[in-house]
């Protein structure tokens, strides 16, 4: 009975009208599923985690994935069972801790985790709190890499586990088709995934992340412009980075990517975002100079021109427009792609998108957005060279104002408003 | 068991064309008494599939007359073309029709529970033939269709790109105001002009988008051709990302049959093929049919095909089977599509000319097939070349096939290991009703699926019907087998 959520990108809900025989049937799930439950809880409460309940959970789930205390007990389930004893290291521990934060526990006389009750458990990387998630924990990390490790043949116990970790991420697959959207499916596959680094070596625990890497692309595949997914998906790029898969950077892998989703949808806001993240971090590991910069920059700007030129009415283009120019007019704010620019640079490089968007008003005369880039770009460009705008500016300016207040009458407070703050009232027009 | 002269038959379907196919569909459910003959040893009749053997029955058939609408059909197998596969290896497709992802047929299908048995592959871009000039080589030029592919496009200018977005917006909502208003003035004059006076395009650009409409006289009206322009955009990304049309695996219609059929006979309908009609007599209410097999039999209705010429113009065909998987141009190019199976290239009036120097009066359209369709082995390609039928049309075709495989680089040339051209003439296009006796509208040699063509079929079936007839129950049917009991899903896991 799991809910789909709210609306996914453009599929409307649609409304059920049940009849007598599909509302008796409904009575009838409702039942089983209220069994269910009870069962797993009355022998939840007698501590027993064994099989047989690992086995109910799975049932349970697969009729309501929301259902975030019973994903616990399964946690529960794999500790005492299924995933290989803890040998004497710490690792096992803090890695046995690893629940979801927010997930109510179940009484606390559990038996496996003698040592456990005092500490408190660190929080994995929710698919929202992506920055936070970036890193792995360090301590867990050192203690996956037993000093002085040799190549060795998988043993039993790391075997088994593996193949545990496999099944259980299988698991979730059809919950996650299902309910794309469901926080404790992710944070489950989450809690795997951190045990796949606590508990096998580096080289095997990143072919699981890999796989997962290609699960997040499969899902932004399916909706491009799901922001879950684009998170999660930073989450698993950053581990995959980190020492404890014995990764190295991904950005260029990355920033290709974006290049491939942006073709296939130019209005994905995420991907575009995405690219902004990621380009600090490219033009330092590519060791660009200012030449380099210079055409990075060139290529950029040409590429969301033309994004433009037959997308003007879409705000992430102009979005990501505006991102470049920021990096113009407030180098020091941004980290700067072209650091080594004056003033003068700056000016010309403003200069220009402005007359290049002023070019599509040739044949976009009622694009809003347009007007509003003009608009702020001019203004800009008088900060950077400190004056305030000259006559035939002005004259642009109140007829770009005039043009936004026919288009957008709903915002004519805020045109009001920009009309006084940039002295642009001609003396009784309308407001 | 009743014999079939005992029998008076509600209805008796002659041909098992796609329209009369899917009459049989429709009356699956029925309980009807339905008797269904083919004169032909093979199911489809005009839409139907060849192996190379039953292509060379059946052009051996059309040419000693008795091709109904089709004529003049030749095969050519070049000298030592060692590469050509066994008979049953291909599946040469008489009606290649690709179908837009709106299209009511696939509706129908899916309603229907039919879409099971098909397999639907993509059909990828469209291309346009640009005639060598000067020192360069000819080249295909890709036709953007949608905001991101004229986006990524190379070869239209800022201000070109400008002006296809607009009609692109403009087509998709052509039915509106204030749309409606703009283009009705000039509804049944060439859309050319249109393009010209209300966009400004220039005459390439407009090559673009008439080509899209896969029109075979070049010249279509406004009205016509924004109607199948706004198909093909709102078909685009509707079954997946990067395709606005699919097309049938193993020969196209012929699949259509040949599933509609099998659902007929499992609906209980007789089958026989081989049998056609020798003489027929109209009595009260009902028709007597002698039939080849020697037979008579009465039916309440006889549903049956056209077979006479009309006036107008037909298309010449033709078909090669080539060496070359041709990988280029099977290549998806959006993130996340299927590999499409089908390409088209457009060849505009007068890009081509005869060894006699003559330009080509019509647009040549060139459907690539890859080995995906099942039309044949891997490692070879099927081209279906059409044009309106001229006294040049034989010769153009030929052309625009040695243009077409001519490497540009240094690679070699791909072999032609089989060709097979006929012409095909359009017959009357609207149904005939004589009593009880429904003829079904000639097959229109159209390049895509034209939702008309399933307006006879629900004609037909609301005559067999009678005043059982439910609008909401056609086409609509519950999946045969069992639905799966909701314990399973307990014991999944």
């Amino acid at each position: 009975m799991a809910d789909q959520g709210g609306s996914q990108h453009g599929i409307a809900r649609t409304s059920r009208v049940r009849t007598e025989e599909q509302k008796n049937r409904d009575l009838e799930r409702i039942a089983r599923y209220h069994e269910l439950e009870d069962q797993v809880r009355a022998r939840v409460a007698q501590g027993d985690y064994s099989s047989a309940v690992f086995q109910l959970t799975s049932k349970l789930l697969r009729l309501n994935p929301e259902y975030y205390t019973i994903w616990n007990v399964r946690r529960r389930c794999l500790i005492s069972g299924s995933f290989s004893k803890p040998s004497a290291g710490s690792s096992c521990s803090t890695a046995c801790l690893t629940s979801s934060p927010t997930a109510t526990t179940a009484p606390s006389s559990i038996s496996c985790l003698s040592s456990s009750s005092a500490t408190t458990p660190p929080a994995p990387g929710l698919p929202t709190a992506g920055k936070s998630g970036t890193t792995a924990d360090p301590t867990v990390a050192a203690a996956a890499e037993p000093p002085g490790a040799i190549e060795s043949a998988p043993s039993e116990a790391e075997s088994h586990d593996f193949t545990t970790l496999k099944s259980e991420l299988a698991f979730t697959i059809p919950l996650l088709l299902e309910s794309p959207k469901c926080y404790w499916i992710w944070s489950y596959r989450l809690w795997i995934l951190q045990q796949a680094i606590a508990r096998l070596r580096p080289a095997l625990a990143r072919t699981v992340w890999e796989e997962e890497l290609g699960l997040a692309s499969k899902m932004l595949g399916k909706d491009r412009r799901n922001f879950h997914a684009w998170g999660y998906r930073r989450h698993v790029v950053g581990q995959l980075e980190s020492r404890s898969l014995q990764g190295s950077s991904m950005v260029e892998a990355e920033f290709a990517y974006t290049d491939r989703m942006i073709k296939s949808d130019l209005s994905n806001f995420s991907a575009w975002h995405s690219r902004s993240r990621l380009i600090p971090r490219l033009l330092e590991e590519r060791a660009a100079d200012e030449a380099a910069r210079r055409a990075f920059l060139d290529k950029e700007f040409q590429q969301i021109r033309e994004a433009l030129n037959v997308g003007p009415e879409d705000q992430s283009l102009w979005y990501y427009h505006q991102f470049l120019v920021l990096n113009l007019v407030y180098p020091d704010k941004h980290p700067a792609m072209t650091p080594g620019f004056t003033v003068h640079d700056r000016v010309a490089y403003l200069k220009r998108e402005i007359d290049e968007i002023k070019e599509l008003l040739e044949d976009y005369a009622d694009i809003q957005l347009i007007y509003e880039g003009l608009f702020e770009y001019t203004l800009y460009l008088c900060q950077l060279e400190r004056r305030n705008p000259k006559a035939d500016e002005r004259a642009d300016l109140v007829e770009w104002l005039a043009k936004l207040k026919q288009l957008d009458p709903m915002r004519r407070g805020r045109w009001a408003d920009l009309e006084r703050e940039h002295e642009l009232t001609a003396g009784g027009s309308d407001v | 068991m009743e014999s079939l002269s005992d029998t008076l038959w509600d209805i008796v379907i002659c041909g098992t064309g796609l329209q009369q196919s899917l009459l049989a569909l429709a009356l699956s459910r029925s309980g009807k008494k339905i008797l269904h003959i083919d004169p032909n040893e093979f199911y489809g009749s005009a839409e139907a599939a060849f192996s190379l053997q039953d292509a060379e029955s059946w052009a051996h058939r059309v040419s000693t007359g008795s091709g109904g609408l089709f004529a003049f059909a030749s095969i050519t197998k070049p000298e030592g073309a060692v590469d050509l596969s066994s008979s049953r290896a291909y599946s040469l497709a008489l009606a290649p029709k690709l179908i837009h992802a709106r299209s009511t047929l696939l509706s129908r299908l899916v309603s229907s529970r039919a879409y099971r048995q098909v397999e639907f592959l993509a059909v990828g871009s469209f291309y346009i033939f640009r005639p060598p000039q000067d020192t360069q080589n000819p080249t295909l030029v890709r036709i953007p269709s949608t905001r991101e592919e004229v986006f990524s496009t190379t070869d239209v200018s800022s201000k070109a790109k400008r002006q296809l977005m607009k009609f692109l917006k403009f087509v998709l909502d052509s039915e509106a105001s204030p749309q409606l208003e703009t283009w009705q003035p000039y509804a049944d004059t060439p859309l050319t002009g249109f393009l010209q006076q209300e966009f400004n395009m220039d005459a390439e650009l407009q090559m673009y988008i008439i080509t899209f409409t896969l029109s075979l006289e070049g010249n279509i009206s406004t009205k016509d051709g924004l109607a199948v322009i706004r198909r093909h955009l709102s078909s685009m990304g509707l079954y997946g990302p990067g395709f606005a049309a699919i097309y049938p695996k193993w020969g196209g219609l012929s699949e259509i049959t040949q599933i509609s059929c099998r659902a007929g006979a499992v609906g209980g309908a007789v089958y026989m093929l081989g049998t056609g009609i020798k003489e027929m007599e109209t009595v009260e209410n009902e028709v007597k049919l002698q039939l080849t097999s020697g037979d008579t039999v009465r039916t309440r209705m006889l549903v049956r095909a056209s077979d006479s010429a009309s006036g107008q113009t037909g298309i010449n065909r033709l078909v090669a089977v080539i060496s070359s998987p041709l990988s280029s141009m099977f290549q998806s190019i959006v993130e996340g599509a299927p590999r499409p199976a089908v390409a088209v290239i457009a060849f505009p009036a007068g890009s081509l000319s005869t060894p006699a120097g003559r330009a080509s009066e019509h647009p040549v359209y060139l459907s690539a097939h890859s080995s995906d369709t099942g039309e044949c082995p891997v490692g070879q390609s099927v081209l279906y070349l059409t044009t309106l039928s001229t006294p040049d049309a034989k010769a153009v075709l030929e052309r625009a096939l040695d243009i077409f495989i001519c490497p540009t680089s240094g690679d070699e040339a791909p072999q032609v290991l089989y060709q097979l051209q006929y012409e095909q003439r359009t017959g009357p296009d609207t149904f005939e009703v004589d009593g009880p006796i429904f003829t079904f509208p000639a097959p229109s040699p159209s390049l895509s699926f034209d939702d008309s063509t399933l307006v006879p079929v629900r004609e037909a079936w609301k005559r067999v019907m009678g005043d059982a007839a439910v609008y909401a129950e056609y086409l609509v049917f519950d999946d045969r087998d069992v639905a799966l009991d909701d314990n399973d899903v307990y014991d999944t896991w």
